[in-house]
Parts: structure tokens; C-alpha cells; sequence
């Protein structure tokens, strides 16, 4: 067993790590926003976490807190990540499909090149020797951390969308104006989804800093951008699993063929070639397909008539 | 059953509405009362700017000119769900419900004005009370259009009159004190008609509503509507009891000398 961990515990971190990101961007989803900031909050999130971690600034809070500054690097990016999910998000909503995922790629370049170019952040050489989270002596362990999250972050979107925010959030994907029409405030809600997934990618980037030992402006680019959004295409955008699936599929597939050397690259390419053609709800969604949901149970107690609103003037 | 003579409050009060689109003046200057309780029919030709009445007055599209009161208050380019949150709801002339969403959570959407459930309340589940009055008034709503028994099935999956009551069953969720109807017996037959009529009037009575009607189809307009406002290019050319309005000769002239 801990053979097995050692050797794949990296692996199977990062496709947990994968899915929490196809979440992250999932979220804004259900609210019908195609966003691609998450790579940008992911990056931030790490950069909080590294400069906490590692900034003499911080050595005083480092040595009173001792292994409490790490859920403590967690709050802080998920506080400031959703501060500027808020600040970005209230203008950035305005617009409207292809307008916003592009508005959103500009927001990753900005923040990329920003921390290219700061003193804090390391520049282009980044931060490195992050020291690894409680103790760790081995990258599997992250799975303590990573997988509480996850569970965490299902619960929470399972939840979500069985509530009123949920429903906001589905009204507005399905027909914005109709949404307003029927009393749900459009900007409100499209802003709140774009928050909880930047708070999500913040948190995973902060978790992610000691795990990867150093962070640098590699880790938030256009490219991490497309490949969350295909784990979320891949796996399904209909369903929380879908992400999950998606981005631990995504992960796994060129170490799986690793043998196949250059050649994992073309595989890779195939298998989103032919999953976006044959399966365009996702593999969770062709596989939902087949089991129709079943009909809702009529509560125990409907009235007979409704009675007149506002008790009849 | 006859015609509301007696004088009742305005529930809403249009002075000089105006909506320019472009070169194109789509609602050019109008004014009107509508009264609390009455069922007013919106008549014209086609392009003669209903739609775009409704839309300003549900918030939809700003108006260029002019203002609207609803009892008192100015609401002239208020947001569409602020208006709903005040109590006016409508329907779309070309449906326009959640359609890939089942018709039970249509109308549950719609109660999203009169209840409070935040983020956290829905994610840890103290909602509950909330939640369950929910799904009973939304059951109870189907119930009233008689689509209860297809309460899980897909929006986009019903014929266009049952889409069409779901729209009503959607708009009376938001509670409203005034229901906007539009065009709500287009692609019916006759008999549909007869039914959809009498079905109006039983959600009027029921609710204590003020109901504003556009329809094409005159006889039904003559025989639900209290009074009938008359548009033409934009331009409120006659406003009156059904009775009057049919025999003034320029309404005959725009709209009823070509039925």
C-alpha cells in the first residue's frame, strides 16, 4: 500500500487537485458564465500561501503559530481571492458569453505578469523551498488535505443546488431575462458564482504552494485556462461529478500512457477530440443519460387553493 | 360579471410613455390608468407597440421618456425583478419559460421575490420551513393550471397551450398584485379560447388581481375585458369600455374595419 502511494501518491493528489479546479470554474457555470479566471485565483492563492510561508515579514506570525499558519494561508487567500472575485466580477459580468471567458483570460495575463514583475512574488524565478504543509514527509499525505476539501466542496455544491440560491443560479443560465422577470436579480447571483469559484481556486492554490514546494507565474496561464475548462467539458457541466471525473481523467491519461512516449500527446488530443464529438453533455452526462431522474414526490400536504397574496385588500 | 363602473383606485398610472428605437418610435406618448381590480384589454395591430408597452412596463426595456407610477411609487426604469419584487408579473408573447428545467422548478424559481433563503441557509440546510412552503405552492400552483401530474417533466416537453398556462402558473408565484398577459391565447383554437377565458377570470377572482391583457382575438378582449385601450403606431388612440371602443370609428378604422 505505501509502496503503491509513494509511487502514484503525486498522481492521484493532483487529480484530486484537478477536480477541485473543474469545480472552481463549474460553479460560475451553473450560473450560465463561462469563466476562465480560476487559473488567475489558483495563482494568487499560491502566491499568498508561498509569501506567508516563506517572507521574512511573516517569521514572527510563522514561529507563534507554528502549524496553524496553514489553514491560516488558506483563509487569507480565500478572503482575497474572493474580495477580487468581487471587484473583477461586478464589471466583468456584464458581459455576456465569449466577451466574458475573454475578459477573463485578460484578468489570468494581468495577474501573470504582475507577479512576473514584483519584488515579493519572486519575479520570474518565483518562490521557491515552501515549506511542506504539517510535516509532511511524503506528497501523498496531501491527499489529507486535498480530499477533505473535495468532499467538502461536493457537499457544499450539492447543497447549493438544491436551494433558492441554486435555483437563481439555474434560472439565470437557463433564460437571464426571464430570471429577472420573475424577481431574481441577475448581476447578484452571476457575481455570487463567480465568487464561490474564485474563493475555491484561491483555497486549492494555497494548499497547492507547499505541496509543489515552489510557485512561480507558470502556474496561473492561458494554458491551465483551456485545461480546466476541458475537464469540466470532458466530464460533464451538468452534474458536480462531472468536473471531478473530468479533471481526474484529464490528469491520469498522459502519466497512464507515459509508455507510449510522444506519442501520449496524440492519444490525449484524440480523446478530447472524440469526447467532445460523441459526448457533448460530458461522460457524466452520457452516463446520467441513460437513468431518466425520477418524478418528483408531491408533499403530503398541498392546499386545496391558493390562497389570495397579501391576504386580499 | 358586468363591467367595474364604480370608480377604484389607480393601481398604475402611464403618463406620456415613450420608446424610441433608433428612428422607429415604438411607443409614442402614452398615457392611461389602470384601476385596481379591473381586467384591461391592450388591442391593436400587429407592430403597433403592445409588446414594448409591457416592456416598459415590467422594467424589461427603459423607457425614453415619460414615467410610471404603480400605487404611488415611481417605477419608471426600475430593474424587471425589482418591479416583480413590487408585485407586477407577467408572460411572454413568444414563451419564454426555463425550458430545460422540469415545470415544477419553473414555478418554485418564481418564489424566489417572496422568500429569503441565502447562501449559507441553503447550503446548511435551516431553510427548511421556507423550502417546503415552496414545493407546497408550487405544487399547488400546478395544481391550479392542471399540470401537477406532469409536475417533473421538462418545460420544453409540453404542447404550446400547456406552456403557455405553466407561464401563467410561473408568473402567479412571484405573487403578484398585477398580471401582465401577453398575447396569452396566440396558436389557440376557438374552444381553447372559451377555456383560457374563463380560466383568466377564475385566476382574477381567485387571486384578487388587476390582469392586463394583449390579444389580437377581439371577441375574446370584448367579452373578459372590463375596459380596452387601443394602440396604433405606437399611439394610444382610444381608451374606454369595450362597447365604446368597438364603435369608435378610429379603431374601426385601424384595427377592428379590417376584421
Amino acid at each position: 500500500m505505501s509502496g503503491f502511494l509513494e509511487q502514484y501518491g503525486f498522481l492521484i493528489v493532483t487529480m484530486v487537485q484537478a477536480g477541485l479546479l473543474g469545480l472552481s470554474l463549474y460553479f460560475p457555470l451553473q450560473a450560465g458564465q463561462l469563466s476562465l479566471a480560476s487559473p488567475g485565483f489558483y495563482a494568487l492563492g499560491g502566491y499568498v500561501a508561498a509569501i506567508m510561508l516563506t517572507n521574512p515579514a511573516f517569521s514572527g506570525l510563522r514561529d507563534t503559530l507554528g502549524n496553524g499558519m496553514f489553514p491560516l494561508t488558506w483563509l487569507v487567500a480565500a478572503l482575497l481571492c474572493g474580495l477580487l472575485g468581487l471587484f473583477v466580477g461586478v464589471p466583468a459580468l456584464r458581459l455576456r458569453g465569449i466577451y466574458l471567458a475573454l475578459a477573463t483570460i485578460a484578468f489570468v495575463e494581468i495577474l501573470r505578469v504582475v507577479s512576473l514583475n514584483l519584488a515579493v512574488t519572486g519575479g520570474a524565478i518565483g518562490i521557491f523551498g515552501i515549506p511542506q504543509a504539517f510535516g509532511f514527509q511524503d506528497r501523498w499525505q496531501y491527499l489529507w488535505l486535498f480530499g477533505p476539501l473535495l468532499l467538502l466542496t461536493l457537499l457544499f455544491a450539492r447543497q447549493l443546488e438544491r436551494s433558492r440560491v441554486g435555483r437563481a443560479f439555474r434560472a439565470i443560465r437557463e433564460d437571464e431575462l426571464a430570471a429577472d422577470a420573475m424577481g431574481v436579480p441577475p448581476t447578484r447571483y452571476k457575481v455570487l458564482a463567480f465568487v464561490i469559484g474564485a474563493v475555491l481556486a484561491g483555497i486549492v492554490g494555497a494548499m497547492s504552494a507547499p505541496f509543489l514546494n515552489t510557485w512561480n507565474a507558470k502556474q496561473g496561464t492561458f494554458d491551465a485556462s483551456i485545461a480546466i475548462l476541458a475537464f469540466v467539458l470532458i466530464g460533464g457541466s451538468r452534474n458536480i461529478w462531472g468536473p471531478v471525473v473530468g479533471g481526474a481523467l484529464l490528469t491520469a491519461i498522459p502519466e497512464v500512457l507515459r509508455f507510449l512516449a510522444d506519442w501520449r500527446l496524440i492519444i490525449n488530443g484524440l480523446v478530447l477530440v472524440v469526447a467532445s464529438l460523441y459526448l457533448p453533455q460530458g461522460i457524466v452526462g452520457a452516463l446520467q443519460g441513460v437513468r431518466r431522474p425520477p418524478p418528483p414526490r408531491r408533499p403530503p400536504s398541498v392546499p386545496a387553493v391558493v390562497e389570495a397574496p397579501g391576504g386580499g385588500a | 360579471m358586468t363591467a367595474v363602473s364604480t370608480e377604484r383606485a389607480t393601481v398604475l398610472e402611464a403618463r406620456g410613455l415613450t420608446r424610441r428605437f433608433g428612428g422607429l418610435v415604438a411607443v409614442n406618448d402614452v398615457s392611461f390608468d389602470v384601476r385596481e381590480g379591473e381586467i384591461f384589454g391592450l388591442i391593436g395591430p400587429n407592430g403597433a407597440g403592445k409588446t414594448t408597452l409591457f416592456n416598459l412596463m415590467t422594467g424589461l426595456t427603459p423607457p425614453s421618456s415619460g414615467t410610471l407610477t404603480y400605487r404611488g411609487h415611481n417605477v419608471t426604469g426600475l430593474a424587471p425583478h425589482r418591479i416583480a419584487a413590487l408585485g407586477i408579473s407577467r408572460t411572454f408573447q413568444n414563451i419564454r419559460l426555463f425550458r430545460a428545467l422540469s415545470a415544477l422548478e419553473n414555478v418554485k424559481i418564481a418564489q424566489h421575490v417572496r422568500t429569503g433563503a441565502g447562501l449559507w441557509a441553503g447550503v446548511f440546510g435551516t431553510a427548511r420551513a421556507e423550502e417546503r412552503r415552496v414545493e407546497e405552492r408550487a405544487w399547488a400552483l400546478l395544481d391550479l393550471v392542471g399540470l401537477a401530474d406532469r409536475a417533473g417533466e421538462l418545460a420544453a416537453n409540453f404542447s404550446y397551450g400547456d406552456q403557455r398556462r405553466l407561464e401563467i402558473a410561473r408568473a402567479l408565484a412571484t405573487e403578484p398584485r398585477v398580471l401582465l398577459l401577453d398575447e396569452p391565447a396566440a396558436g389557440m383554437n376557438t374552444a381553447e379560447k372559451g377555456q383560457l377565458t374563463a380560466f383568466i377570470r377564475e385566476v382574477h377572482d381567485r387571486f384578487d388581481l388587476t390582469v392586463l391583457v394583449i390579444e389580437h382575438h377581439v371577441p375574446l378582449v370584448m367579452n373578459l375585458c372590463d375596459r380596452v385601450a387601443v394602440l396604433n403606431f405606437g399611439q394610444l388612440i382610444a381608451v374606454g369600455d369595450p362597447g365604446a371602443v368597438q364603435r369608435d370609428p378610429k379603431v374601426i378604422e385601424a384595427y377592428l374595419g379590417g376584421e
